[in-house]
């Protein structure tokens, strides 16, 4: 099974999260992890969907089906290496009063994660990171702490082309909101 | 830009107040030219209704039994007109019923603009009377759909629906509309422009050139080139440019099921239609042609079988409008993206001018065995009882291939497709894709108010026919001149087919008690009779042809008559069986 990374560009209309993701369930494949925002232009979202699958010519045809739909703008399907990728993952740790201390400079250092809450007897931790790095950070966390919550965000990723969106966008069409 | 403005009088009430949403939704309709629609009322479209009430002089709304039956009409209508086919419906059960039509439309790509009343705004969501969550179902059958809840939405939406149904590769628009869209007044004048693009939707109508041009080198190399001419030829009305590519390179033509009638049957280059029930040669020499030309159709398994087997000797060029359709069954090694007629306009001038006589001649060699195993014995009238092949033989000689044939789904549609010899373009109107049962007598309706110059006759098998017999009621009303034939083996005859040769004959609920049809029809106040035996055929079927108006007649047919030739599910098309 190999990744792939599925971009999309929309025009931003209710409904659309639908009418794309019935597109993968009508073909049994499981969704990995979805995230959607606006783009730099206003009016156009970007969604980024992993999925895992054993054929490139199914996930060629996947994405052929995606263009079909009337609101999508242009369609990407990549390989992990055409790809700079990263996503956010919280974990909530449990430090009650005379449990084990916070080593907060493996966490900064070696892990490059963040404590962004103090709760009385609670801490939250933030890291991004790969999946890898997020779960090599989660397994190292639990040997620690008691983890009370876990939480990823999703992949989000832009392509190594050089091309932008404008690439295939007819420019005049859409308004910049930089 | 093509910009309409309505006359005063019609935009400005007297007290100057702007329209409403349902106004504009009829404004909307007269603006793209629509003067028929296929509808049934209810509560959540009453403003519709009632602004319609005013536009009776420039729209014909046709009221059906059942909304499944505005559907199909719509798709008749649509499929001879080559334009959208409307539907009016209202929310809840009244969107519901109309899910078949339009799955079936959107996989035989008929366009279609279905409006569907929803609960006011407020009610959106809280289980209110009449309301489903009709964007939700429709969302994975339609080509676009869109709901309205601000009447201001009205114009531009309309237009977008008009344009999306009818351009590139065509389908049906789902537009759920909010009864409180369409009551409460506008918020400017009623403008309304035709849609003509989109940002994001851009279908390619010309093809590339270089894409032409690779095409063209495959074709003048070929020794065994092999045309199959599906459904995107008559939907491009590109008929000639598909004869004359055929003729100068002297290519032999396959139809689809659907293509059928793109090219007469007469015509020297036509040798017989593709699939599980189509001619012998014409599946068995799909693995022997050098260079396959697929045009406008989708490789459905019903014509592949076992893909896994399917051309694998031969080059395949794709000439095709949608571009998921491109390699999503068959590898093609020459893709042509565009237009059907585009794409054979770009085409001919680049092709050389060949015969290929021999390879011809080999359909003719199976043309004969099959005419002596399975035509001959079909129409020689020597069974004891009936054979379908016999009625539908004697009304292609008596309607002299002209009419238009409305099929349902069933032996008696495969039948159809052998036995008439279409002589005119656009000829065939059937559910290919879907198999929808029920569909011929309103899609024969529709097809009938679309093309009232032409003979339409419905081929319907009994089992098919109960499925939506209450539209004989709107044949009858809207005084179209229906013809209908029945042919009644008693049996849901497909399916007891294939019981008897993949389920050792065990018929698991496929025998049906039928009732009077003749009766049935008289009392819908349509004329008809029964036909027992072939003695009497001729002169049944001169006597419904003459009748002045709609026509049922029923023909009984042998009960357990088998449609060959027949390709096996999951078999190769070259393993096609004879009996």
């Amino acid at each position: 099974m190999t990744n792939y990374t599925i971009c999309v560009f929309t025009s931003n209309s209710i409904g659309l999260l639908n009418r794309i993701t019935i597109i993968f369930t009508r073909r049994r494949i499981n969704i990995e992890s979805l995230t959607v925002s606006e783009t730099e232009r206003k009016g156009v979202s970007r969604f980024t969907i992993v999925i895992k699958h054993d054929s490139r010519e199914e996930v060629e045809k996947l994405v052929r089906q995606i263009r079909k739909i009337v609101e999508v703008l242009a369609v990407f399907g990549y390989l992990n290496d055409e790809i700079v990728y990263n996503e956010i993952a919280l974990y909530k740790l449990s430090t009650p009063l005379g449990s084990k201390t916070l080593d907060v400079e493996t966490i900064n250092k070696k892990h490059k994660a963040w404590v962004v809450y103090w709760g009385l007897d609670y801490v939250v931790v933030e890291k991004t990171g790969n999946e890898t790095e997020i779960f090599d950070f989660l397994a190292y966390l639990r040997q620690q702490h008691e983890i009370l919550e876990f939480v990823r965000s999703g992949r989000i990723a832009v392509g190594k082309t050089e091309q932008g969106l404008v690439e295939y966008l007819p420019e005049a069409d859409w308004e910049y909101t930089l | 830009m093509e910009t309409t403005t309505l006359p005063e009088l019609e935009i400005a009430p007297v007290d100057m107040k702007f329209m409403s949403g349902a106004q504009a939704l009829m404004n909307a309709l007269v603006a793209e030219g629509v003067d028929t629609i296929f509808g049934y009322p209810g509560g959540a479209i009453m403003p519709v209704y009632d602004a319609l009430y005013d536009f009776q002089d420039r729209i014909n709304h046709i009221l059906v039994r059942h909304e499944q039956g505005a559907g199909h009409a719509a798709q008749g209508y649509a499929r001879m007109q080559h334009r959208a086919g409307v539907c009016l419906v209202t929310s809840g059960p009244g969107a519901t019923n109309l899910v078949t039509p339009i799955a079936d439309a959107l996989i035989d790509s008929t366009p279609l603009v279905c409006i569907v009343g929803q609960v006011g705004k407020k009610l959106l969501g809280t289980d209110a009377f009449q309301e489903a969550d009709v964007m939700g179902v429709t969302m994975p059958i339609t080509k676009w759909n869109y709901q309205i809840t601000d009447a201001d939405e009205v114009p531009e939406i309309m237009a977008k629906a008009f344009y999306i149904a009818q351009s590139g590769r065509p389908g049906p628009v789902l537009i759920d509309i909010t009864k409180s869209a369409q009551l409460e007044l506008m918020t400017k004048p009623y403008r309304y422009e035709k849609c003509r693009t989109m940002v994001s939707y851009r279908p390619r109508i010309m093809p590339k050139q270089e894409q032409v041009e690779a095409a063209a080198k495959l074709i003048n190399k070929a020794k065994r080139p092999y045309i199959l001419a599906g459904h995107g030829i008559k939907i491009a009305r590109a008929e000639a440019e598909l004869i004359a590519l055929a003729e100068k390179a002297g290519i032999p033509v396959a139809t689809t099921l659907l293509g059928q009638s793109t090219i007469s049957t007469e015509h020297p280059l036509y040798v017989g239609w593709l699939g599980m029930h189509g001619n012998y040669g014409t599946n068995v020499l799909t693995d022997e042609a050098d260079v396959i030309i697929a045009i406008g159709m989708r490789f459905d398994d019903r014509v592949t079988g076992d893909v896994s087997k399917y051309i694998k000797q031969a080059k395949v060029i794709h000439i095709e409008i949608d571009p998921a359709e491109i390699d999503k069954i068959i590898k093609a090694d020459a893709p042509v993206v565009g237009d059907a007629k585009a794409a054979l306009t770009a085409l001919l001038p680049l092709i050389h001018q060949n015969d290929h006589t021999v390879w011809r001649n080999e359909f003719r060699k199976y043309d004969i065995i099959e005419h002596q195993e399975i035509t001959v014995p079909s129409l020689s009238g020597e069974s004891e009882k009936m054979q379908m092949g016999e009625v539908i033989d004697m009304l292609s000689r008596k309607t002299n291939g002209e009419a238009v044939l409305v099929t349902d789904v069933g032996q008696h549609q495969m039948m159809a497709s052998r036995y008439y010899q279409f002589r005119r373009p656009n000829s065939l109107v059937t559910s290919g894709g879907m198999g929808t049962m029920g569909f011929a007598l309103p899609a024969a309706f529709g097809a009938q108010v679309g093309a009232p110059d032409r003979q339409v006759v419905a081929i319907i098998g009994d089992g098919c026919f109960q499925m939506t017999l209450q539209e004989l009621g709107t044949i009858v009303q809207n005084k179209q001149p229906v013809k209908a034939i029945i042919l009644n083996n008693n049996f849901l005859g497909m399916v007891r087919q294939w019981q008897q040769l993949f389920h050792a004959r065990r018929y698991s609920f496929v025998e049906l008690q039928n009732p009077d049809f003749v009766t049935i029809a008289r009392g819908f106040g349509m004329d008809g009779h029964t036909c027992a035996g072939r003695e009497t055929l001729s002169d049944s079927l001169d006597k419904m042809l003459a009748h002045n108006g709609p026509y049922l007649l029923e023909v009984i047919v042998e009960k357990e008559e088998n449609v060959f030739p027949m390709v096996p599910s999951g078999a190769s098309v070259s393993q096609i069986r004879l009996k």
